[in-house]
């Protein structure tokens, strides 16, 4: 079982080709990426799944967007604003991530908010690239942000998912690189393991068994 | 000096690092003040004082970084946060940890190195560059210009596609 990176921004928004992105991510030792807006597919024996972010702050025009994406293998992320949205969004059956739970107002991800995840079976993203480029202040709110996180999901169970957010190959990080980090935040063994197969289990959620007369 | 006794001595790590992307020449000094700021802004300055971090040697795109035994998750972490090195952006990545410098040695000499052997230039989607070639198709492109120095990178087949 191998980590998947949930989000990469390959060319022309970033500057490496899915190609170069695949190439060092087989040599990083990831199994997989969520390439965003990219067909999915095997390359070089890397699992590509399409990706797609919404970025939005009204809840009718997630659901406009949410009606133009494709709808198999594909990862549908929505970018966290405020507490109100966060709740809508949670409660759409297509979304599959929450990201950038750090920008989001104070509280948009609440105790409410987890136990809906939970229940729906959306992950929150926890995006290394504020770990990795921001310092002082502004790392530490984002660190002290992702630990509430984590307390939430140890007490309700929601998935999660770790994404470099990287637009280039030297965003990049392999799961030693990404072990360390999310150590920064207080993730242990066991939450980052359950990693390893998070990106598989959103796009085909088990479901209980229903007995079919 | 009468060196101390080896149940003296701190314990180390050495850890192996390899500075992407190859064709950038990295002092070992600037790669030590690199990881030195990063680990400072991480984990501040009494984790940096117990860490004792250092450069030991760098050869090409690889260097071996020393700490002291216990420590190499927080230098695993703050190489990770390394972004820029001098003012040029690069990635360390961590390739293999062990307790001496030779196990190291020996482990880099077994590894290939992504040598940038040919260069030359050409032009994508209109734009003149000068690029890398690398074992395993891949290329690094440089925008030729005063202005701006864009970086792309791509494989052997996104040039003949394009």
């Amino acid at each position: 079982m191998t980590l998947t990176d949930t989000c990469v921004h390959p060319y022309p928004v970033g500057d490496s080709s899915i190609r170069r992105m695949v190439l060092e991510a087989r040599q990083l030792g990831l199994g997989g990426l969520v390439a965003i807006d990219t067909p999915p597919g095997i390359i070089e024996g890397i699992r590509v799944t399409r990706g797609v972010i919404i970025t939005a702050t009204q809840v009718r025009e997630v659901i406009a967007a949410l009606r133009k994406v494709p709808k198999n293998e594909t990862l549908v992320m929505v970018n966290a604003t405020d507490p109100g949205f966060v709740r809508a969004i949670i409660g759409l059956k297509t979304v599959h991530v929450l990201r950038h739970v750090h920008r989001a107002e104070k509280y948009a991800f609440d105790h409410v908010a987890a136990r809906m995840a939970a229940e729906q079976g959306v992950a929150v993203d926890f995006d290394l690239r504020p770990v990795i480029y921001y310092r002082g202040v502004p790392r530490q709110k984002v660190l002290q942000k992702y630990m509430d996180v984590l307390t939430l999901h140890h007490r309700y169970g929601f998935p999660l998912t770790l994404s470099t957010n990287a637009s280039s190959i030297l965003d990049m990080r392999g799961p030693r690189e990404m072990r360390a980090l999310s150590l920064l935040f207080g993730m242990d063994e066991d939450t980052f393991s359950s990693l390893f197969s998070s990106v598989d289990r959103l796009l085909s959620p088990s479901y209980p068994v229903r007995v079919i007369e | 000096m009468k060196p101390r006794p080896p149940t003296l001595r701190e314990k180390r790590r050495y850890i192996l690092v390899r500075i992407a992307p190859p064709a950038c020449v990295i002092e070992p000094r600037d790669l030590y003040l690199a990881i030195l700021e990063a680990l400072s802004s991480l984990h501040g300055d009494t984790t940096v004082a117990q860490v004792q971090m250092a450069v030991v040697k760098s050869n090409g795109e690889f260097a071996i970084v020393r700490c002291t035994r216990g420590k190499e998750p927080l230098v695993i972490g703050a190489i990770s946060t390394v972004t820029a090195v001098n003012g040029t952006r690069v990635a360390v990545r961590t390739l293999a940890l062990s307790g001496t410098i030779l196990a190291l040695q020996k482990k880099m000499a077994g590894m290939r190195s992504s040598g940038s052997g040919l260069t030359g230039d050409l032009h994508y989607r209109n734009v003149p560059y000068k690029a890398y070639y690398y074992s395993g198709e891949k290329v690094d492109l440089i925008e030729k210009g005063f202005k701006s120095q864009e970086l792309l990178f791509l494989t052997t087949g996104d040039l003949e596609e394009s």
